[in-house]
């Protein structure tokens, strides 16, 4: 696994940017593979074999940004191989609550019952799924694995004011029908299941016209279907390097500055143009099109530092949703860990 | 309806075993691992990891077919060891590597949470 030794890693600095950077040009991505392979820098003294402690000394998180549906935090010292093993179980592999059976008793609208029955699947559900078992197929619906959402929504014209009443059905009209001892699961209010939020629209609906539907949840994982995603978008990216040759001054400078539609360049006091905001780059290269600049603008990304980004669609926390991640994937690990360990023996 | 259930992606049928292993017959201590119901998030990170292993010679994985989620894995290693041995190694290591990322996660939102206690 490729970890930063204690020695500073390789003594060749070319060989030691090309082993901790990934480096952009005109003409694409240098070097965008990592080498993980253990004796691939033995000839010049460096052990590129995994080393539990070395790892536990170079790893390193940092949140930048926290809020209730978003977190954005950088992870140093890990390998892409970790990094997306994370972010694939995010999208797939943690499970939520989402509608899966629809019982159509009334539509009168325009809307197909399928088309309706898939707009209120993917409508997220604001409830713990961790409180609830995974529905068996071929098994009856129990307090323990479904919930009950009910949709009964009828447009109809005021007689006095001949204003339109209900023409749009949202979200805020799914009311929860507690089944069994389910009432006593939820005790405090903001913690009965909902909709996510309150104004999605899930149809139009002209006066006469009603819908009267009861929706089953099931607990479930995105790999089945993405309505049971708990993100939005779980991504990364590697840290920006950009580094500007000194000679860059007086008009070139302002030149330069132009050319970033990020705003990435500032211009310091002496003159000289710094990165001044790397984290903002989108690697969009145009600084470095014009040949005179591609000499003097250097563009890189180091290769064990990913920033992450994770929006939750509400029913868990982002922080919860990492958390998750790496419980769900520390599971896998025994799980294979147990069949290994079954062909020993 | 002929469509498969969508759980046989994931849930393993019952008497069949997680993990499989063939011995390769032409070359000294090279194996193949079978892995079912799983897919490039751990098949990717077992060759990292093996690869990150000294006595490891090769390491590599493939999904046969991407409409089933097995993953084949197959290591070749020097004679101070067997493929075994490393698998176990590897997957000891991803688990305590990965305990160790929890572990600094909470921390860091601890530390979050008393900073934003302060301003409070």
């Amino acid at each position: 696994m490729v970890n930063k030794s204690t020695t500073n890693g390789v003594s060749d600095p070319n060989l030691e940017n090309k082993r901790t950077k990934v480096t952009l040009t005109n003409s694409g991505v240098e070097n965008a593979r990592g080498t993980y392979y253990s004796g691939a820098y033995t000839s010049v003294g460096y052990d590129n074999s995994f080393n539990l402690n070395r790892f536990k000394e170079n790893f390193k998180i940092n949140i930048l940004s926290e809020s209730a549906n978003e977190l954005v935090f950088e992870m140093i010292g890990i390998d892409a191989p970790i990094a997306n093993a994370l972010r694939r179980i995010m999208i797939s592999e943690i499970p939520t609550m989402a509608i899966e059976k629809v019982y159509i008793i009334n539509n009168t609208s325009i809307l197909q019952d399928e088309v309706l029955a898939h707009r209120l699947g993917m409508i997220p559900i604001k409830v713990d799924p961790r409180k609830f078992n995974f529905k068996l197929p071929n098994k009856e619906y129990t307090a323990e694995d479904t919930l009950i959402f009910q949709l009964k929504v009828k447009c109809e014209k005021d007689s006095v004011t001949g204003k339109i009443i209900n023409e749009t059905a949202l979200s805020k009209h799914l009311i929860w029908v507690p089944t069994q001892d389910q009432e006593e699961m939820f005790p405090n209010e903001e913690d009965r299941p909902r909709p996510m939020e309150d104004d999605i629209p899930i149809m139009k609906l002209r006066p006469g016209q009603v819908i009267d539907i009861q929706c089953y949840c099931e607990k479930n994982i995105g790999r089945e279907h993405i309505k049971w995603s708990p993100v939005c978008t779980a991504s990364y990216r590697l840290q920006p390097v950009i580094s500007v040759d000194k000679s860059i001054k007086g008009d070139k400078a302002n030149q330069l500055l132009e050319k970033c539609p990020k705003k990435v360049f500032d211009i310091e006091d002496s003159g000289q143009v710094v990165a001044a905001r790397p984290l903002d780059c989108t690697m969009c290269r145009e600084c470095i099109r014009d040949p005179e600049f591609e000499q003097n603008v250097k563009i890189e990304r180091v290769r064990d530092h990913f920033i992450f980004s994770i929006e939750s669609t509400g029913a868990l926390k982002s922080r919860e949703i990492f958390q998750e991640a790496i419980k769900i994937f520390i599971e896998k690990c025994n799980i294979v860990e147990e069949s290994i360990n079954k062909l020993v023996n | 309806m002929n469509a498969p259930d969508r759980f046989e992606l994931f849930v393993l049928p019952d008497g069949a075993k997680k993990v499989t292993m063939v011995r390769d017959t032409k070359i000294p201590n090279a194996s193949m691992f079978t892995i079912l119901k799983e897919d490039h998030t751990i098949g990717n990170l077992i060759r990292m990891q093996l690869i990150a292993d000294q006595d490891i010679i090769f390491a590599g994985y493939r999904m046969p077919h991407p409409l089933e989620h097995n993953v084949n894995i197959r290591i070749q290693t020097n004679n101070n060891t067997n493929p075994l041995e490393c698998v176990q190694k590897s997957m000891e290591c991803l688990s305590r590597e990965f305990t160790s990322l929890e572990n600094s996660f909470i921390e860091q939102v601890q530390k979050k949470r008393n900073v934003a206690d302060q301003y409070i």
